[in-house]
C-alpha cells in the first residue's frame, strides 16, 4: 500500500513534464510523420487531404532541387565541420598554456557563439555586399578585385561555410581545450624524457587521447550544420540558383512558402533518418576508439 | 472536530472581512475618482467625441521605408482625427505572402488590415478571407473612387465582380536612361561607328543590349568611377521574375487583332491552362536577360530593387528598368547625383514576336511594345477577422484619399507610384519636389498604363507559387547552373504540377476571368 502511494506521488509529480513532452514533443513528431504520408496543403485547407502512401518519399528521388540541396548540405557538413575541427584543434593547442593573453583569447573566442545567427547573417551580409560592402572596399584600396561573396555559385557556398566557421570554431576550441586540460601531465613528462618531438607528442599522445572528445564535438557540429537554415536564409536566401540552399531551407520553403506540408514533412523525416544514421555510425566509431 | 469547525469559521470570517474592506475601499476610491473627474471634466457641450477612441488596428505590410513608410507617417494624423491607433507589423517582402496567408488560414496571428501585392488577390480575396468594400466605397466621398485609374480601381482591386481592396500604388515598369550619356554627341558618333545606327533611347531589347554593351565598364560621366551599361534585378527571392516578364512580354504578346494573337500570352494557354513559359519567345527573352550579367556591376546577380535604385541614382548605370521609384528617388538631392541627367521611356519592344497560335516567329513592321503592369501595385484589404471594419475602412479611406496619396506619390522612398487621375494632373504638386520637369515622367507612366497592348500581371490563386517556381529556375539560369531552355522547361513542369494540385478546371476558369474572357 505504501509502495503504491509512493508510485502514485511520483506519477503526479512527473505528470506535468510528461504532458508537456507529449504536447510539444511527441505529438508534433507523430503528427508530422503522419502528414508525410498525406497530400496535406495549406493552400487547399478547406478541401481536406488524403493518404498518398509513400508518394512524397518517392518524389524526393526525382526532385532535382532536393538532390541539390542534399549535396550542398553534405558539403557544408564535410568541408565546413572538417575545417572547423582542424583549425579548432590548432588554436586549442595554441592557447593551452595558462598565460594572461591566452586567458583573454579564451574569453574573446566565446563572443561569436553568444550572438544569434540571424544577427550575424545580417552583419556579414552588409560587410560582404559586392558593391557597397566594406570588405570589397578594402580590397579595392589595395588594388585587388572585388569578390562576389554572395552572388557567385562557387564563392557563395564558401561564404556560408566561412560565416559558420567564424561563429562555431570557438565551440571546437573550447571543447578541445577542455579535453586537452584534462590530460595528465605525466604523459608529456614521460614523452619529454624519451626525447619525443612536439609533432610526435601530438600524434601519439594528445590526438589519440582527444579522439573521443573530437568525435563528440564533430558529431554535435555535424548535426547542427545538417540543419543549417538561418545564416543561409539571411545571407543568400539559398541562391544564386540553388547553390547555397540547404536541405532544411528547402524543407522550409516547401512547407511554409509553397504550403505543401505533406511533402515538407517527408523532407523533415528524411533529414532525421539521415542524421540518425550518421550519428549511429559516429557513435560506433567512438566506441571502437575507446 | 470542534477545532476544525473553529478554524473554518476563522477562515470564512477573515475572507468575508477582506472582501468587505476591499469593496468599501473600491467604493471610496470610485467616489473619490468620480469627484476628481467631475471637477476636471469640462461641460458636456465642449467634449468632442472621437469616433474610434480605444480602437486598435493591426496592419501587416512589408519592411519600410518603401511601401509601409506612408502607413507609419500618416497614421498619427488619423489617430488625432479619430482616436484610433494603428499598429504596423513589418515583414520582409520575401516572407510577406506566407505571413499573411498563414495568419488568414491558421488565425495564429490575426491582422485587421493586410497590405499586399496585387498578385496575391486570387489567394486572399479568392480564398474568402477579406470583406467586400463596395458598400463602404459607395457611401464614401473622401476616397474619390472615380479618380482612381480604371486599370487599378475596376481591374486590379476587384475580384469576381466585387471590390475587395483599396489600391495604394500603381505599378508598372518603365525604362530609365541617362540622358547625359545617350544624348552626348561624341558618344553618338562613336556608337554609330561601332553599331551602325544612331544612339538613341532603345526601342528594342536588342538595341538595349547594344547600348548597355557600349556604356559598360568605363567612366563615361567623368566622375572618376567606372560606370556600367545596365542595372537589373537578378537576385533570388527578389523582383527578378517581374523584370523577366517585362522583358518577355513583347517577345510573346502580339497586339489584339493580329492573326497570331492569343490572350494571356505571357503565362498560360487560356483554353487548356498549359503554361507558355517555355515557348521559344520566353527562351529568347531569357537568353537576352542572361547576357545582361556581363553588362552590369560584377555582383549584379545579387541585385534586388534597393541595389538597382540606389545604384542608378548614385550614377552607376546608363540604363535600368524599374517601377516609378527611380524617378522620385532621382529628385532627392540627398541620395541622387543624376538630377537633370535622367530621362524615361516605355519599355523596349521587339521586331519579331513568337505566336503561340501560329507556332512561329512573326516579323513586325513596327516595333511591338507590350508594357507590363508588373506587380500591379499594392492593395489594402480588411480581413474577416477585423473586429472594427468601420474603423479599418476609415483609415484606408484617409490614407489613400487624393489629398494624402499625392504627397506619397510625389516623394521618393514611399514606394507609391501614381494611380489616380489627380496624381497625373496635379503637376504642380510634383514640381514642388522635382528639380526636373515631371511631365515626361508622368506621361511615360500614363503611356505605359494606357498602351493598347498592355499586359496585366498574373492574378490567380497560387500566383506566388508559380512565381516562386520560376524565380528559382531563373536564378539557376542567370547564375549559369543550367541553360535558359532547361530553366524554363523546369518551370513548365513545376507550373503544371501546381495547376494540377490547385485543380486545373478551377484555375482555368479563374485565369479566363482575370483576362476578361468570361
Amino acid at each position: 500500500m505504501a509502495g503504491f502511494k509512493k508510485i502514485k506521488i511520483k506519477h503526479i509529480f512527473i505528470l506535468p513534464t510528461v504532458l508537456i513532452l507529449f504536447a510539444f514533443g511527441i505529438f508534433p513528431a507523430v503528427a508530422s510523420l503522419l502528414l508525410s504520408f498525406t497530400n496535406f496543403s495549406l493552400a487547399k485547407v478547406g478541401e481536406g487531404f488524403s493518404f498518398v502512401g509513400l508518394t512524397n518519399y518517392l518524389r524526393l528521388f526525382s526532385d532535382a532541387r532536393f538532390i541539390l540541396s542534399m549535396r550542398n548540405t553534405f558539403i557544408y557538413v564535410i568541408l565546413g565541420v572538417g575545417f572547423q575541427y582542424i583549425v579548432g584543434m590548432f588554436l586549442a593547442m595554441l592557447i593551452y598554456e595558462e598565460t594572461k593573453i591566452n586567458k583573454f583569447y579564451r574569453v574573446v573566442f566565446l563572443i561569436p557563439i553568444m550572438l544569434t545567427p540571424v544577427a550575424i547573417g545580417y552583419t556579414w551580409r552588409m560587410m560582404l555586399h559586392g558593391t557597397y560592402g566594406p570588405i570589397n572596399h578594402l580590397l579595392s584600396i589595395i588594388n585587388l578585385p572585388g569578390i562576389p561573396w554572395l552572388s557567385s555559385t562557387i564563392v557563395a557556398p564558401l561564404t556560408i561555410m566561412l560565416v559558420d566557421f567564424w561563429q562555431w570554431t570557438p565551440f571546437m576550441i573550447l571543447a578541445l581545450l577542455a579535453g586537452r586540460m584534462s590530460i595528465s601531465p605525466e604523459y608529456y613528462e614521460a614523452a619529454g624524457v624519451d626525447g619525443a618531438s612536439k609533432a610526435q607528442v601530438f600524434a601519439y599522445i594528445t590526438f589519440p587521447i582527444l579522439l573521443p572528445v573530437s568525435l563528440t564535438v564533430i558529431l554535435i557540429r555535424a548535426i547542427e550544420v545538417a540543419k543549417i537554415v538561418d545564416i543561409i536564409y539571411v545571407l543568400t536566401g539559398g541562391g544564386p540558383g540553388v547553390s547555397t540552399e540547404s536541405i532544411t531551407l528547402y524543407g522550409y520553403i516547401s512547407g511554409v512558402k509553397q504550403f505543401n506540408l505533406g511533402y515538407a514533412s517527408s523532407i523533415a523525416y528524411t533529414i532525421l533518418v539521415a542524421i540518425m544514421v550518421f550519428g549511429f555510425i559516429f557513435l560506433r566509431l567512438k566506441e571502437r576508439f575507446k | 472536530m470542534k477545532k476544525s469547525l473553529l478554524w473554518l469559521l476563522v477562515v470564512v470570517m477573515s475572507i468575508s472581512m477582506i472582501a468587505v474592506f476591499s469593496l468599501a475601499g473600491c467604493k471610496a476610491a470610485a467616489e473619490e475618482k468620480a469627484a476628481v473627474e467631475e471637477e476636471a471634466t469640462p461641460p458636456e457641450e465642449e467634449v468632442v467625441a472621437l469616433p474610434y477612441e480605444g480602437v486598435e488596428l493591426s496592419v501587416v505590410s512589408t519592411v519600410g521605408p518603401f511601401t509601409s513608410g506612408p502607413i507609419k507617417d500618416h497614421s498619427p494624423e488619423w489617430t488625432e482625427m479619430t482616436g484610433g491607433k494603428v499598429n504596423l507589423i513589418e515583414v520582409p517582402f520575401g516572407e510577406l505572402f506566407e505571413k499573411i496567408m498563414s495568419s488568414l488560414i491558421g488565425e495564429v496571428e490575426v491582422f485587421d488590415i493586410v497590405h499586399y501585392s496585387a498578385a496575391y488577390i486570387g489567394d486572399i480575396a479568392g480564398g474568402g478571407y477579406v470583406i467586400p468594400l463596395d458598400d463602404y466605397i459607395a457611401a464614401d466621398e473622401r476616397i474619390a473612387w472615380d479618380d482612381i485609374l480604371p486599370s487599378y480601381g475596376e481591374g486590379i482591386a476587384a475580384w469576381d465582380g466585387k471590390t475587395y481592396s483599396v489600391p495604394f500604388d500603381g505599378d508598372n515598369h518603365i525604362l530609365y536612361y541617362r540622358s547625359d550619356a545617350i544624348d552626348n554627341p561624341e558618344y553618338k558618333e562613336e556608337f554609330k561607328k561601332e553599331y551602325g545606327y544612331e544612339l538613341a533611347p532603345p526601342k528594342t531589347w536588342e538595341e538595349y543590349e547594344d547600348i548597355a554593351r557600349y556604356f559598360n565598364g568605363w567612366d563615361w560621366d567623368n566622375d572618376g568611377k567606372v560606370n556600367y551599361g545596365t542595372l537589373e534585378y537578378m537576385a533570388r527571392n527578389a523582383q527578378t521574375f517581374w523584370a523577366y516578364f517585362s522583358r518577355t512580354a513583347p517577345y510573346v504578346c502580339l497586339p489584339l487583332g493580329h492573326e497570331g494573337y492569343v490572350p494571356g500570352g505571357l503565362f498560360f494557354n487560356a483554353e487548356t491552362m498549359e503554361p507558355y513559359i517555355n515557348s521559344p519567345g520566353h527562351i529568347k527573352s531569357l537568353e537576352n536577360f542572361i547576357r545582361m550579367i556581363e553588362l552590369g556591376p560584377p555582383d549584379m546577380l545579387g541585385y534586388a530593387a534597393s541595389e538597382v535604385r540606389g545604384g542608378f541614382v548614385a550614377g552607376d548605370g546608363a540604363l535600368a528598368l524599374d517601377w516609378g521609384d527611380i524617378g522620385t528617388m532621382a529628385q532627392n538631392p540627398e541620395i541622387s547625383v543624376v538630377m537633370g541627367n535622367i530621362n524615361y521611356s516605355i519599355l523596349p519592344g521587339t521586331k519579331e514576336v513568337w505566336s503561340h497560335k501560329l507556332q512561329e516567329w512573326v516579323e513586325m513592321t513596327e516595333v511591338n511594345h507590350a508594357p507590363f503592369l508588373a506587380f500591379g501595385g499594392w492593395l489594402f484589404s480588411i480581413t474577416n477577422n477585423c473586429k472594427n471594419p468601420d474603423a479599418a475602412y476609415d483609415f484606408l479611406s484617409f490614407l489613400t484619399s487624393p489629398d494624402i496619396s499625392i504627397k506619397d506619390a510625389v516623394t521618393g522612398l514611399t514606394g507609391v507610384n501614381p494611380y489616380r487621375y489627380s496624381h497625373f494632373e496635379n503637376v504642380d504638386a510634383w514640381a514642388q519636389y522635382w528639380e526636373d520637369d515631371p511631365k515626361l515622367y508622368l506621361d511615360t507612366i500614363m503611356e505605359t498604363i494606357d498602351h493598347p497592348n498592355v499586359q496585366l500581371d498574373l492574378r490567380i490563386p497560387g500566383a506566388f507559387r508559380y512565381f516562386d517556381a520560376l524565380d528559382v529556375n531563373l536564378s539557376r539560369a542567370l547564375s549559369g547552373e543550367i541553360s535558359a531552355e532547361q530553366a524554363l522547361n523546369n518551370a513548365y513542369d513545376e507550373w503544371e504540377k501546381i495547376t494540377d494540385e490547385l485543380d486545373r478546371e478551377k484555375q482555368l476558369n479563374l485565369y479566363r476571368a482575370s483576362l476578361g474572357l468570361q
